[in-house]
């Protein structure tokens, strides 16, 4: 009895949960004007292509989809590679000022993005980095964030592995690449996931700092046609398309998505 | 780690010295020192810069000039900041409880040892990885203040009049909490699902034996053990409420009336619509000041590193 109740309430509650991203799907192959919708308009009878067509012809949508693959590429890269290295260095190694800096960093992840981005604007106007990929990349090349999750992660591995390879006369480069950053796998794919999403989706920066449409990542160019095209099908369309990524890299990373949220005790 | 390559006494020449430490740590000054530049250039500068800001008229054109309190007095008096800082309570009351409650029933069905539970996992938690953008745009045609809306639709089937939803001032909040709700329930879902499993069994089999009921094993056993959980869940949504923007900015530009205009919201507004950089820094401090209280409640009750269960 308990099973059925369960049961129900998964299904039901499924369903809740994915009807959003049925209507959008299915709504991108319906040719319908605003003013003609009706509330069942999502069930498309005469399925089109024609909204894809429509906005990979405009070639502003594909910029936009560029954009957004070059301002998320690189900081996830950047991000994999230096809290990789960052966390091995605040969980293994022994340096003058490890702490401080440690609880300087703790403490400053307090600070809300929105408190920074008023300055920032400010640096960036007087960099010439207004309307330039390098005002969304270069600030988000490394995160205190993920540098938490490493050190999280490899302060409960015991450093028997590594003295035995220091022993052997290998050196801190070797060290890492050799029995580091194997056993980091998981956590370096952790921090890559969520670098990813949080480039990929971020309307919030790319609104200060760019005015330019051939600028724009596929996020704000999405934002910039809710309402003006005046048609559903066209944004759902375009939602769909930018959809496509964020939902590859969590069919794949699921599981480092899921076990990052618990790691981490912020965001 | 490793002593025996540098003692303290050792009387080897300062350039040998140099070369073992270097050895021995290359890998810190290597990534360190750049990274240290970068965090001070993009973290530490701006913080400063924006309070220093909060005394200063900043024109776009020309010098800065020194107005000492002005901007801080003016806050005081501004009835537009304090209806934002109360929508953004507002909005927090709609949205706290109620994605607690989902993300733990969500978990507590995913827990019930039901068939295919990873799979309805990932539903669940796909509107997390999801853009605000594209979500928006579905909430809303979902919430159309029409009778073609497909929610109208749904409540006209029980005898409910179309609703404005968006276009109501005592509605749209509630809508654009209900968007984050959707949002932001899946993550929950995991801290929950992750304290249900460290949950003793035994202690269910022991409360069975004894003959309560599921109810009574849930309301006894479950929600008191789950409480670390509750706490930094209930800590977690607060901030994240504080920090509401994307649904604001692209579903009702923070009307109707300022119905919808929260902190971020009208900082954004002040800051980047007026060009009152130095006011709009002065706001992005009251949200400093809120998130920082909020922060140092939880750090009081849980310690540096809550996340251990």
């Amino acid at each position: 009895m308990k099973k059925v109740i369960s049961y129900i309430a998964l299904i039901v509650l499924g369903f809740c949960f994915l009807l959003p991203f049925l209507i959008m799907i299915l709504g991108s192959f319906k040719d319908v004007q605003y003013a003609q919708l009706d509330p069942l308009f999502w069930i498309p009878d005469h399925p089109t292509m024609k909204n894809y067509l429509y906005i990979m012809r405009d070639g502003i949508f594909v910029r936009w989809i560029f954009n957004s693959v070059i301002i998320t590429v690189i900081p996830v890269a950047s991000q994999m590679i230096f809290c990789a290295v960052l966390g091995y260095i605040f969980a293994k190694k022994q340096f003058p000022g490890r702490e401080i800096v440690f609880w300087i960093f703790m403490a400053v992840i307090m600070i809300p993005q929105q408190l920074l981005i008023i300055p920032k604007f400010i640096m960036f106007s007087d960099f010439g980095w207004i309307n330039t990929y390098w005002a969304l990349i270069i600030p988000e090349l490394w995160g205190i964030m993920g540098v938490f999750l490493v050190r999280q992660f490899l302060q409960n591995i015991p450093n028997d592995l590594e003295e035995a390879a220091y022993i052997d006369g290998a050196n801190d480069i070797q060290i890492f690449f050799k029995v580091i950053l194997p056993l980091s796998i998981p956590v370096v794919a952790t921090v890559g996931t969520f670098s990813f999403i949080s480039n990929w989706n971020d309307l919030f920066q790319p609104l200060i700092y760019l005015t330019q449409e051939k600028m724009f990542p596929v996020t704000l160019g999405l934002a910039s046609m809710l309402g003006k095209e005046g048609n559903f099908g066209i944004e759902m369309a375009g939602s769909t398309v930018s959809f496509i990524p964020t939902f590859l890299i969590f069919l794949f990373f699921q599981r480092y998505f899921t076990e990052g949220i618990q790691m981490s005790g912020l965001k | 780690m490793s002593k025996a390559v540098t003692s303290k006494k050792s009387k080897l020449p300062l350039g040998e010295r140099v070369k073992r430490e270097w050895n021995r740590n290359a890998i810190v000054y290597i990534f360190l020192i750049p990274v240290l530049v970068h965090f001070i250039i993009f973290q530490i500068y701006p913080f400063a810069l924006s309070f220093y800001l909060t005394f200063m008229d900043w024109k776009v054109i020309g010098d800065p000039e020194f107005v000492g309190l002005k901007h801080w007095k003016y806050f005081l008096t501004d009835t537009l900041a304090w209806k934002a800082i109360w929508n953004t309570v507002k909005f927090s009351v709609y949205y706290i409880v109620p994605t607690m409650a989902l993300g733990l029933l969500l978990a507590l069905i995913i827990n019930s040892g039901v068939k295919s539970a990873g799979f309805f996992k990932g539903i669940f938690f796909l509107p997390v990885v999801t853009s605000f953008v594209i979500i928006a745009g579905i909430w809303g045609w979902l919430f159309r203040g029409t009778e073609a809306g497909m929610i109208n639709y749904l409540l006209s089937f029980v005898g409910i009049e179309p609703q404005l939803f968006l276009s109501d001032s005592s509605q749209a909040l509630a809508v654009l909490a209900g968007l984050s709700i959707f949002k932001v329930a899946g993550s929950t879902m995991i801290y929950y699902f992750a304290g249900l499993q460290s949950i003793d069994r035994q202690l269910y089999e022991a409360a069975r034996i004894d003959g309560a009921s599921s109810f009574k094993i849930f309301w006894t056993i479950t929600f008191p053990l789950l409480k670390p959980i509750h706490f930094f869940v209930a800590i977690t949504t607060t901030i994240g409420s504080f920090q509401i923007f994307d649904s604001a900015y692209l579903l009702t530009g923070g009307g109707p009336n300022y119905a919808t205009t929260t902190i971020v919201y009208y900082l954004y507004e002040q800051g980047f619509t007026s060009l009152n950089l130095s006011y709009a820094a002065v706001l992005s401090y009251v949200l400093f000041f809120i998130i920082l209280v909020i922060s140092l409640i939880q750090r009081k009750y849980l310690g540096q590193e809550s996340n251990n269960y």
